[in-house]
């Protein structure tokens, strides 16, 4: 194999496949390594950790067609070393491959490429929809987070997606707080469902282009393929909780803050929250004021009051403030809307203006 | 073994696969597989993502339909699956409830957080009988006016004479007769490890705070705290601040408080200080009692003779008689009958001590040690004095405690006539009675036996 690449268009491509590879498991080395595919149809690289994989077209001169396997590890410290502008020339030679720049040149060890996987691309029927990858983008990195870390329950460490009537909605939620935004789509036709692994959604967000792209998915997995490149995700293969009927129906006081006032009396108030970071929320229609108050037998307490507008009944309840202020990186609307149906039952958060979000908090136990 | 039960199968396959490609892989793509079913003669893997289907085709397909084939020929196909996430990791069978009847009594292992007392011990469940009357009446009067009458109460007799359950009933009862009043019960290797683990946490003021604000502290086997010096002196400053301010105080332990070895005058001399009982071996007649209530307590109601054949047969502790009426209790209920007296014989025999086996050899070699002479000596025809005395207590031993016949012991101990035996067993079994160095030594014999 002989290829030569733009080191800039190299280095990119190295960072994004080697999200893919698989950084902990180390039985099989071929899976912690980045395949690159020299051929007729141009330089490919690949990478899988049989949770996801990626297949990465780049542009560059192609002298002899190849195949090589190359340590993820090794590549990405290689190529985020790169300073100066130019192409980088790399030659395959019994099993070593020697990366030769302007002023240096490397050669590293490869590994055996007969055991790397294929990866199961679709095979274009099913369902499928376009959408800027943009959007897929923001939705996955901004949702994931409220999804569940733990793995005893695979559904809450997936997002849901559901494809209804033009428009897609994405769940995450991790059994205290959830998050629902929706993102509406061009081609009204397409229906279905499916899980993503939240951890997947995290690595797939940062390998997508933002130009439009394809979502493909059967039953099995679903794929996220623009013209260069292609991505490719099990999905999770279980039911999905009814999550429709914890949303409260009714509310008994709604509160419309600034989020700057709301963000920076939060931000006071988790300085004085216990081990249990609870911060409690009163409403106060009367004042027309929410306030947050926290208390900390070690350090001391805090009470933050901050003008709203509040109409309904007064009311309080205690939250964990990390779950509250998940919010901010939810929505970028100037001015939130909390909404509460009573005691014990859950808060509401919206945006005002950004109607496509819609963020749930349990409260604690008081 | 039954080519068609598909876990079986399975297992098969892979230690054949296992050969034939590198662990790395097998590791990597078939840990986490499985046999769904078996239908058709299709076999059905099951395998997590498409990932490993896709590649199950490609790479070990033709692998595993030969391996299947050499199995039985029956074997058509094999078909792979992608599995539920959530599904096959659960057990499918529930244990089959059995009848409402022997329901398992959790709740006899509930024990209260607060004051670590388990409310199954109870005065109505104690038996008194002559053998623990004064330290039942003990106890009774220290109810009447804790912190008063006798404190501290101690409480010591061997190991499963129900101390415990005394100590935890007068524990029980105070909480009933005196609501307000805080009791706690704890066992004095609890109170070595709080007292540790607080001095790790450099919180020792609070470990004192807490022990300090009971009106009522049961302290179990507190001959555990021998050696432990520090431990014994926070007991003793403890003690002190209890006793001043008259709150009672009981302990228990497995001997007289003189008794304890490696523990510090001054908390001796506290621990005597009050009043100090001990329960002693129960009596035929408590026995019988012990084990007639026990058994009622579970509705099981046994015949006279079995009642005595139990409580005679074995001169072992409560706690043994506990456990063997519990082995009736659970015969009884799985028969649904009530146990006769043969049966009773028949299931109780596995309660019944082993004999002690010990090897001729053994305790001559021991006897040698003890009276430091040759072992080799024990077997010659020598009449040397040294010799002489334990080759006899040797013959006395092994027919007192082993009952070996007189014969047998003279042909082992060097060919010698059972007219010698008799004799020297004879010897020593009249001297013994007078002579106390003698006797002494014996004891420490068979001490150094067990």
């Amino acid at each position: 194999m002989n290829i030569s690449i733009e080191k800039k268009e190299f280095m990119n491509a190295v960072h994004i496949v080697s999200r893919f590879s698989d950084r902990k498991n180390t039985t099989l080395p071929v899976l912690s390594s980045i395949l690159i595919i020299a051929g007729d149809d141009g330089i490919k690289l690949r990478a899988t950790n049989l949770e996801i994989g990626i297949d990465l077209k780049l542009p560059g001169k192609v002298s002899l067609n190849g195949v090589v396997a190359i340590p993820a590890v090794v590549l990405q410290q290689i190529a985020g070393s790169f300073t100066q502008e130019g192409s980088i020339t790399l030659e395959h030679t019994g099993d070593l491959i020697t990366l030769t720049g302007e002023t240096g040149k490397s050669s590293i060890k490869t590994i055996p490429y007969d055991d790397f996987p294929s990866i199961p691309f679709p095979e274009g029927t099913g369902n499928r929809i376009i959408v800027p990858g943009i959007l897929i983008k923001n939705l996955f990195s901004i949702i994931t987070p409220c999804a569940s870390t733990s793995t005893i329950r695979p559904e809450l460490a997936s997002i849901y997606i559901s494809i209804e009537g033009g428009t897609l909605t994405a769940v995450a939620t991790d059994s205290f707080r959830l998050a629902e935004k929706k993102i509406p789509l061009t081609n009204k036709g397409i229906q279905g469902k499916f899980l993503i692994p939240a951890k997947n959604a995290a690595d797939i967000a940062q390998a997508l282009p933002d130009e439009e792209i394809i979502i493909s998915f059967d039953e099995h997995q679903c794929s996220f393929i623009s013209p260069t490149r292609t991505l490719v995700s099990r999905l999770t293969n279980a039911t999905y909780p009814d999550y429709r009927q914890i949303i409260p129906k009714e509310s008994i006081v709604e509160a419309i803050v600034l989020r700057k006032d709301f963000e920076t009396a939060l931000k006071r108030n988790t300085i004085f929250s216990d081990s249990f970071q609870k911060t409690q929320i009163t409403f106060d229609p009367k004042k027309n004021t929410l306030s947050l108050f926290a208390r900390n037998t070690d350090i001391g307490e805090s009470t933050e009051t901050l003008p709203a507008r509040v109409t309904g009944s007064a009311l309080d309840l205690s939250f964990n403030h990390r779950y509250l202020s998940t919010i901010f990186s939810l929505t970028p609307a100037e001015s939130l809307s909390i909404t509460a149906a009573g005691i014990g039952r859950p808060l509401i958060i919206r945006g005002i203006g950004d109607a496509s979000l819609m963020y749930l908090v349990s409260p604690m136990n008081q | 073994m039954d080519a068609k039960n598909p876990k079986e199968l399975w297992e098969q396959v892979l230690t054949q696969v296992e050969l034939s490609i590198s662990p790395a892989n097998f590791n990597t793509w078939f840990r986490n597989s499985f046999v769904v079913k078996i239908d058709d003669n299709i076999i059905y893997v099951g395998v997590p993502s498409q990932f490993f289907k896709d590649w199950y085709l490609k790479k070990f397909h033709s692998l595993l339909l030969k391996i299947v084939r050499d199995i039985s020929y029956e074997f058509r196909n094999i078909e792979y699956v992608i599995v539920k996430d959530d599904g096959h990791r659960k057990v499918s069978r529930e244990p089959k409830s059995r009848s409402g009847a022997i329901e398992l009594p959790l709740d006899e292992f509930y024990i209260n957080k607060s004051d670590n007392l388990n409310p199954r011990y109870t005065f109505d469940t104690f038996i008194v009988g002559s053998f623990n009357n004064l330290a039942y009446v003990a106890s009774q009067a220290a109810l009447v006016r804790p912190g008063i009458t006798y404190n501290p109460l101690f409480i010591y007799g061997d190991t499963g004479r129900g101390k415990t359950h005394l100590i935890q009933a007068i524990g029980n009862q105070f909480k009933k007769q005196y609501p307000g009043r805080k009791a706690f019960y704890l066992t004095s290797e609890k109170f070595a490890v709080d007292y540790t683990d607080s001095v790790q946490a450099g919180t020792a003021n609070r470990f004192k705070d807490k022990y300090r604000q009971y009106d009522l502290l049961i302290m179990d086997d507190v001959h555990f705290l021998s050696k432990k010096d520090k431990t014994q002196e926070e007991l003793f400053h403890l003690f002190n601040a209890l006793h001043d301010t008259n709150k009672q105080i009981i302990f228990s332990s497995d001997r007289p408080p003189v008794a304890i070895p490696d523990i510090a005058e001054r908390l001796k001399s506290r621990l005597a200080s009050g009043m100090a009982v001990d329960i002693g071996e129960p009596d035929p007649e408590s026995r019988m009692a012990i084990v007639r209530k026990k058994a009622a307590s579970h509705g099981v109601f046994l015949s006279d003779d079995v009642i005595e054949y139990v409580s005679t047969t074995l001169s072992g502790s409560i706690r043994e008689l506990e456990g063997m009426v519990n082995s009736i209790i659970c015969q009884a209920q799985v028969k649904g009958s009530v146990p006769d007296i043969a049966e009773v014989r028949q299931s109780l025999r596995s309660f019944t001590r082993p004999q002690k086996v010990v090897s001729i050899k053994n305790i001559v070699e021991k006897v040698a040690e003890f009276y430091g002479i040759d072992e080799e000596s024990i077997y010659e025809k020598t009449r040397r004095r040294e010799v002489v005395r334990p080759r006899q207590i040797i013959m006395y031993l092994l027919r007192e405690d082993f009952n070996i016949s007189y014969p047998t012991i003279g042909t082992k101990l060097g060919g010698r006539d059972h007219t010698t035996v008799i004799h020297s067993c004879e010897k020593i079994k009249r001297e013994v009675i007078v002579d106390t160095s003698l006797s002494k030594d014996i004891q420490s014999i068979r001490s150094l036996l067990v």
